[in-house]
């Protein structure tokens, strides 16, 4: 069978069976591409998962376009990366609208605000998981205070923090570097 | 209104470093300024919950669909793909020279501890959305709390702490706590 339809195949599956986040894709992908189809040595697979962290953008997408682009080149590449968006596009786009069809008052409302909170939760929990592996120095712990504060009191915009971090992180690691 | 889909889903892409839930305060942050209220913002949460795939995915189909219909939803989910189809190959060819370079992980290491504190600032604004009613910190001298999703926030934050339960599990239980609420109080 054609290695870009096999490419296509696996992330369409391990699109549409992996909830919350993109990574949860890939024990499927190790054991339809690595185990099953033997297209790919496990430790590459771990290898550009490990990489693709380190990039801006999809994680799970970059993955998936390292792994395509490895086995069968640039049309692997397109093949993987859509057989990995697709399912959450299509189903995204179903489920956005039915919800704008779902009325705003009486008992929804009350069910959809009480989602809201539930939807708050899961974010409270993203925070401490985050804080939890990357809050380790003072330094991060100032980094993520600031960001926190500067976000409530309105003072600075995400992205701005965001490079603002990204550079403290770059002059912080110097000096570290040179010792080296 | 597809350019300015565009340009925020540029800047989501490039800048998110750390995957989904780091890029949340960014996507935040842009659905804010497309003009989508804090509690769309949360539905969109919950709907990351129940529909599978990579969040930032799924939250560029929904702010897409809902601030210009489905060529909104198309263009916004193709422009957050872009950063990946540009970095592989870009990576593949100069392998040789990016190869452990210190610069991407001291970026790095800026970043992820910026995108706890964001998210939690996202979180704390839902919660005072939810919970009181107000969007911001300074009005929550006007807040009104809302026990039953006070109740469901706590519920939740224990449920997740403690057996770490797969999100449509919570949504429904929330659904449920919200529509049982309405009749009896």
């Amino acid at each position: 069978m054609n290695k870009d339809w096999q490419l296509f195949k696996v992330y369409l599956m391990a699109g549409t069976f992996t909830f919350s986040g993109g990574m949860a894709m890939l024990p499927v992908i190790e054991r339809e591409l690595c185990q099953k189809r033997q297209l790919l040595p496990r430790d590459e697979l771990y290898e550009y998962t490990t990489l693709s962290q380190t990039f801006p953008g999809v994680i799970a997408l970059t993955n998936a376009c390292f792994v395509g682009e490895k086995v069968n080149g640039k049309s692997g590449m397109l093949a993987a990366g859509l057989g990995a968006i697709l399912p959450a596009f299509v189903l995204m786009l179903a489920a956005t609208i039915g919800y704008q069809h779902v009325p705003q008052s009486g008992v929804f409302l009350s069910i959809m605000s009480a989602i809201r909170a539930a939807s708050a939760a899961f974010l409270f929990s993203a925070a401490y998981g985050l804080a939890r592996y990357n809050l380790k120095d003072p330094l991060s712990l100032a980094i993520a205070v600031g960001c926190l504060l500067a976000t409530l009191f309105n003072l600075l915009s995400a992205p701005t923090l965001i490079i603002l971090a990204g550079v403290i992180g770059l002059i912080s690691a110097r000096p570290r570097k040179e010792q080296s | 209104m597809i350019i300015t889909l565009i340009l925020a889903f540029l800047k989501i892409g490039f800048l998110g470093f750390g995957g989904g839930y780091a890029m949340l305060s960014l996507i935040y942050a842009e659905s804010a300024h497309l003009g989508l209220s804090a509690a769309q913002f949360a539905d969109l949460n919950a709907l990351d919950g129940l529909i599978p795939g990579p969040i930032a995915i799924n939250s560029a189909t929904y702010i897409g669909q809902l601030t210009a219909g489905f060529s909104g939803a198309l263009a916004a989910t193709l422009t957050v793909c872009v950063p990946s189809l540009v970095i592989v190959p870009l990576y593949l060819h100069f392998e040789h020279r990016i190869k452990n370079n210190w610069g991407l992980s001291a970026i790095l290491r800026g970043i992820k501890p910026a995108s706890a504190g964001l998210v939690l600032a996202v979180a704390v604004t839902l919660a005072l959305t939810t919970i009181g009613g107000v969007d911001t910190l300074g009005q929550i001298a006007k807040a009104q709390l809302n026990w039953a999703n006070l109740l469901v926030l706590v519920i939740v934050l224990l449920m997740d702490a403690k057996w770490h339960l797969n999100p449509v599990f919570s949504i429904l239980i929330a659904g449920l706590i919200g529509g049982v609420w309405y009749y009896l109080v």
